[in-house]
């Protein structure tokens, strides 16, 4: 593999990796007890409930 | 092997590999409709249809997160090379489950309304505004497009038609599918799914993708060791080097050069691959020659030239052996130039050198 090519893929996972666990952490630590979106079709929330 | 197109050959072992991979795929489907059904609490009233719709996201997941594992792990043992071979019928093949999981969600969750399921999955939940109540359908349409266009530009064809550095470019895009498959299911399943497991492997899976290629990524970048011999840089000791096998040493500028050990001979070359840029030297030498780990691109040792009917050639380097070490020159010969192999004695000591210049 090129080596700007390498520098690429570090680049894109240094940009990615932060954005991705930061998005993880946001979800996990704001995961409701019960569903709140209740703009999710009425089938999904029955099926959480 | 060839630059240009040709007709996908499927040897014994890629046959071998897709049946068990097949295989693979319909055991894990029964094993986790029969367990969810017989195990799950908050299961047991679901419809087997939604069952299936999540045995087949979380083994599109799973297929996506060992894809993209393949090639840093590839890099650190040997034992995940032949996966490097198959990778493009693993991302095909996870491409197909994403679609079927997808195209469930639309006719069970959207089929049943008088819009158009697929506008009804888009306008359902126009609270784009909010991360937590965000549609993450929406996310995880762009992540099955991304795939769509990389499944549908896997075969030769297009990497012959596009050129190698195109061709690569956009299936890079398989970085951002992946971390919209992650908010996808962070900001989706995992929101009203109560079962812990869910949330383990999706932050196992994604943390490990991300180390390994941060880690891999950083590692590759690190330069050659410091050299005594001023103008050529260290490779290793001889008996480090194994047969057949490469060392790759990475110059402060310029590509990356790996040195191969053919018993007693030891001769350098580029270590990109002309067909996709592949790690030469992650290959080994098969009948005589280089052998790219991507897809089997051919090299000879000697002058970097894959052997007749094919055109392809890369750049060698000069090699010599010094106090029973191999070094290289960072300067590369024109593609396909002739250099003599570095002979080793058979009793390698002090001393005992020959420069191949």
């Amino acid at each position: 593999m090129k080596r700007a090519h390498r520098k690429a893929h570090l680049f894109i996972w240094l940009i990615l990796g932060p954005v991705m666990v930061a998005t993880l952490l946001f979800a996990v630590l704001h995961r409701p007890a019960e569903p709140v979106n209740q703009e999710l079709p009425e089938i999904l929330l029955l099926e959480a409930r | 092997m060839s630059h240009d197109y040709k007709a996908v050959q499927w040897t014994p072992f890629k046959k071998r590999f897709d049946l068990w991979l097949l295989a693979g795929i319909a055991l894990y489907l029964v094993i986790f409709v029969a367990l969810s059904l017989m195990l799950g609490n908050d299961t047991a009233s679901l419809h087997p249809i939604q069952v299936v719709i999540r045995a087949l996201g979380t083994l599109a997941f799973l297929f996506l997160t060992f894809i993209l594992c393949i090639g840093p792990l590839a890099r650190l043992t040997d034992r995940f090379k032949p996966f490097l071979y198959n990778r493009r019928h693993l991302g095909v093949t996870t491409f197909l489950i994403a679609l079927l999981h997808a195209a469930l969600v639309v006719m069970w969750y959207h089929g049943f309304s008088e819009t158009n399921p697929l506008v009804s999955l888009l306008i359902s939940n126009p609270r784009y505004d909010s991360l937590a109540g965000f549609p993450f359908e929406s996310l995880g349409l762009i992540a099955l497009i991304i795939m769509f266009l990389m499944a549908a530009t896997s075969h030769d064809f297009w990497n012959a038609n596009l050129g190698p550095g195109v061709w690569k470019a956009l299936h890079m895009g398989v970085y951002i599918s992946y971390a919209l498959l992650i908010a996808h299911i962070a900001l989706g399943a995992i929101q009203f799914e109560k079962h812990p497991l869910y949330v383990v492997l999706l932050c196992a899976g994604s943390v490990t993708v991300i180390g390994l290629h941060i880690f891999t990524g950083l590692a590759a970048l690190r330069p050659a060791q410091s050299s005594p011999l001023e103008g050529w840089l260290k490779v290793a000791p001889v008996d480090e080097m194994e047969d057949a096998r490469a060392k790759i040493v990475r110059p402060t500028d310029g590509e990356a050069i790996a040195v191969f050990r053919d018993g007693n001979k030891v001769s350098a070359v580029s270590n990109v691959c002309r067909h996709q840029g592949g790690p030469l030297g992650e290959g080994k030498i098969i009948d005589g020659c280089i052998t790219c780990p991507w897809h089997g691109f051919q090299y000879r040792m000697e002058d970097g030239r894959s052997p007749p009917p094919f055109t392809e050639k890369i750049a060698t380097y000069m090699t010599k052996l010094v106090d029973g070490v191999i070094y290289v020159s960072p300067k590369p010969a024109l593609p396909g130039t002739k250099l003599e192999p570095t002979l080793i004695p058979l009793e390698s000591g002090p001393n005992q050198g020959k420069i191949n210049a």
